[in-house]
């Protein structure tokens, strides 16, 4: 049975009691309050804490993910994680995705995303440093998402994944396109299913030209030797995307 | 329902001082050790020029001693005194060094009626006190070895076999290194637990300055008592008894972790979750970069253990932790993850009953019993939503 969005948030409120909802409108619907929490994780200290936020739920949720303002003014100005208009930045889309699919619903959203960031913050507050590593700015953090977790070698792996991903989607009998020779449901495949089911069109297709964009500048910059053979296929790729959305 | 954080914490910390020397009883101690200090001051030894330097180390300097458990049963404290001989360790031997010592030892009819077979380290001698809570004294002899950048450093004697070799020691910089790791927590509590001691055993000393520091506890040592009795508690009388990890890694290893947290459970609970996040080292796993970057536990290329001692990292704490298939390792983090479960998980036990008893078995029928009134429950809905993070994801900004 699927679960309805008011069950969601009850259940949420349930578990954060300071959480109250406020705003509804036909686009989204606001849960404003306190949300305090004693986070632990294996290897560091537990640490007690409570934040006023704001949490927006899309009508288009699940689909789309909520989003996080901190209301506050706890978070210090100079920390690095928060957009300019003031939302929180839980993680690339595709791993806030991955994370969130480890228990979909507005309280694994909290659980897995939100209290997770909020912790790293007091952490980084008392330390100076963030518990479990940061992402880069920009492009280049959604590179080191697909090394780091397809365990690939270089950006030009995750560009060739990525064109293979908006070209194809999934297909695990062509060959590998990290390069290895080997098919891709013996190579990379079995990781890169799992994250490939959890895009969609639109979502591979933000992550290929942000990766794209990215390499293109490092090869400009003369920090990287794109392929000219890869350079032309990603480019009849793009066109072929900028034909089909006229 | 939850078991109180609070009570919880005070239980722990009036456990702690259950298992500690008594204010009387440490009185008692230096007494006994001084005039031990004072006869061996008082001998002649060949090649010596002047008078030995008597000092005690080990728990009883670091204020860490907990009542050691002999054959399941609370025994006496044992208490480390160095015997530092001014000789030049190049012109004498570590067996005529220990025999020096023996003989000077022997030369006081009491001191020779109460003493225990030769040491490996030591000679010792046993006090059978009236209130029948005894000591072990165990005298080191030692001589100056200046090494390592420090100017404390020691060589004490070592027998293996009937041959005696020298083993380094620098028992008086690393009281200083703990002291340091030590120190805030120490400035914040000292005054207040002075007062204390003092309302507590009022005919021991004179004022409330005249209370010695090594009678204040902070946190830090709280917990480490409570680990050290945890473990002689769970390694009491069991086949591995031999591989229980030693008290030098479990103090090293709390006072490097320890952030003055400001009450024992705060700081137990700290220390004990960053342990357990080493424990993929005995399956060669990496673990967190914030653990690992730390060094405390290091895993080296063949395999072997590698804990060094902070104030010198040529001696290796873990030095036979590969031996019979890492079985020293392994009992470390199966401990580690006991620990973890009967004194730091326990804190969302339902059940009061339950808790109770397993306190009891775990720490000691005789340390916990007359404390478990502290103990209550709490509304847990009064208390911030608990989570444990697993498999976070990363912040970013585009
Ligand atoms: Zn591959």
């Amino acid at each position: 049975m699927k679960r309805t969005l008011a069950s969601e948030i009850a259940e949420l409120q349930q578990k954060y009691r300071g959480l109250t909802r406020v705003l509804e409108t036909e686009a989204c619907i606001e849960l404003l309050g306190p949300l305090q929490f004693e986070a632990s994780a294996d290897g560091y200290e537990p640490i007690t804490d409570e934040f006023e936020i704001k949490l927006i739920v899309p009508s288009s949720y699940p689909k789309e993910l909520p989003w996080v303002r901190e209301t506050g003014g706890r978070i210090k100005e100079n920390y690095e994680h928060v957009f300019n208009n003031g939302k929180l930045c839980l993680a690339v889309p595709i791993e806030e995705r991955l994370t969130f699919e480890q228990q979909p619903s507005l309280v694994g959203f909290v659980d897995k995303l939100l209290v997770p960031y909020l912790y790293g913050y007091c952490f980084w507050e008392k330390h100076g440093e963030h518990p479990f590593g940061e992402r880069e700015h920009g492009e280049a953090g959604i590179v080191g998402f697909y090394v780091e977790k397809l365990g690939l070698s270089d950006d030009i792996q995750v560009l060739e994944v990525l064109l293979h991903l908006h070209q194809y989607g999934y297909r695990g009998h062509h060959d590998c396109p990290c390069g290895s020779g080997a098919k891709l449901r013996n190579c990379h495949g079995h990781a890169l299913k799992k994250l490939y089911q959890l895009h969609t069109s639109e979502t591979v297709r933000r992550d290929f030209c942000a990766v794209l964009k990215y390499c293109l500048q490092r090869d400009s910059e003369g920090e990287l030797e794109l392929p000219a053979a890869l350079k032309r296929r990603t480019g009849n790729c793009l066109e072929k995307t900028a034909g089909n959305s006229r | 329902m939850m078991i109180n954080k609070i009570g919880y914490s005070n239980f722990l910390n009036n456990v702690a001082e259950d298992i500690d020397i008594p204010p009387g009883k440490y009185q008692q101690a230096v007494d006994r050790y001084e005039s031990v200090g004072r006869w061996l001051e008082d001998g002649s030894y060949l090649g010596s020029d002047g008078a030995p330097d008597i000092y005690p180390q080990g728990s009883f300097q670091l204020g860490t001693v907990v009542r050691p458990i002999r054959a399941g049963a609370e025994a006496d404290f044992d208490i480390d005194l160095v015997c530092e001989l001014p000789i030049n360790k190049d012109s004498t031997s570590a067996y005529m060094v220990k025999k020096m010592i023996g003989d000077r030892l022997n030369d006081h009819k009491r001191y020779r009626d109460m003493r225990d077979d030769e040491g490996k380290r030591c000679w010792t001698i046993i006090y059978a006190e009236q209130d029948g809570i005894g000591f072990h004294l165990d005298v080191l002899p030692s001589v100056p070895d200046r090494r390592y950048f420090s100017d404390t450093s020691i060589a004490i004697t070592d027998r293996q076999g009937g041959f005696y070799q020298w083993s380094a020691s620098d028992p008086r910089g690393y009281g200083k290194w703990f002291n340091e790791k030590n120190q805030a927590a120490f400035e914040q509590v000292q005054l207040q637990q002075r007062r204390s001691i003092m309302s507590k055993a009022p005919t021991i000393y004179l004022s409330v300055d005249k209370v010695p520091d090594q009678l204040v506890r902070t946190p830090l040592q709280r917990a480490i008592q409570i680990m050290k009795r945890h473990r002689d508690v769970k390694f009491n009388g069991v086949q591995a008894a031999k591989y229980a990890p030693i008290s030098m890694i479990v103090t090293t290893l709390a006072a490097y972790l320890y952030q003055n947290e400001t009450d024992v459970y705060a700081a137990l609970a700290a220390i004990v979750s960053k342990l357990h996040g080493h424990a993929g080292l005995v399956e060669n796993r990496s673990i967190e970069l914030k653990l690992s970057s730390l060094d405390l536990i290091r895993r080296m290329s063949d395999g072997t253990w590698y804990i060094g001692n902070p104030v010198n990292g040529e001696e290796n704490f873990a030095d036979r932790w590969h031996e019979d298939n890492h079985a020293r390792a392994r009992a470390f983090f199966l401990w580690i993850d006991a620990l973890k479960k009967d004194l730091v998980d326990v804190i969302a036990e339902n059940r009061l009953d339950t808790a109770r008893n397993q306190f009891k078995k775990v720490l000691g029928a005789s340390a916990v019993s007359a404390h478990l009134g502290l103990l209550s429950l709490t509304e847990v809905a009064a208390s911030p939503v608990k989570v444990t993070i697993e498999n976070p994801a990363r912040p970013w900004k585009p």
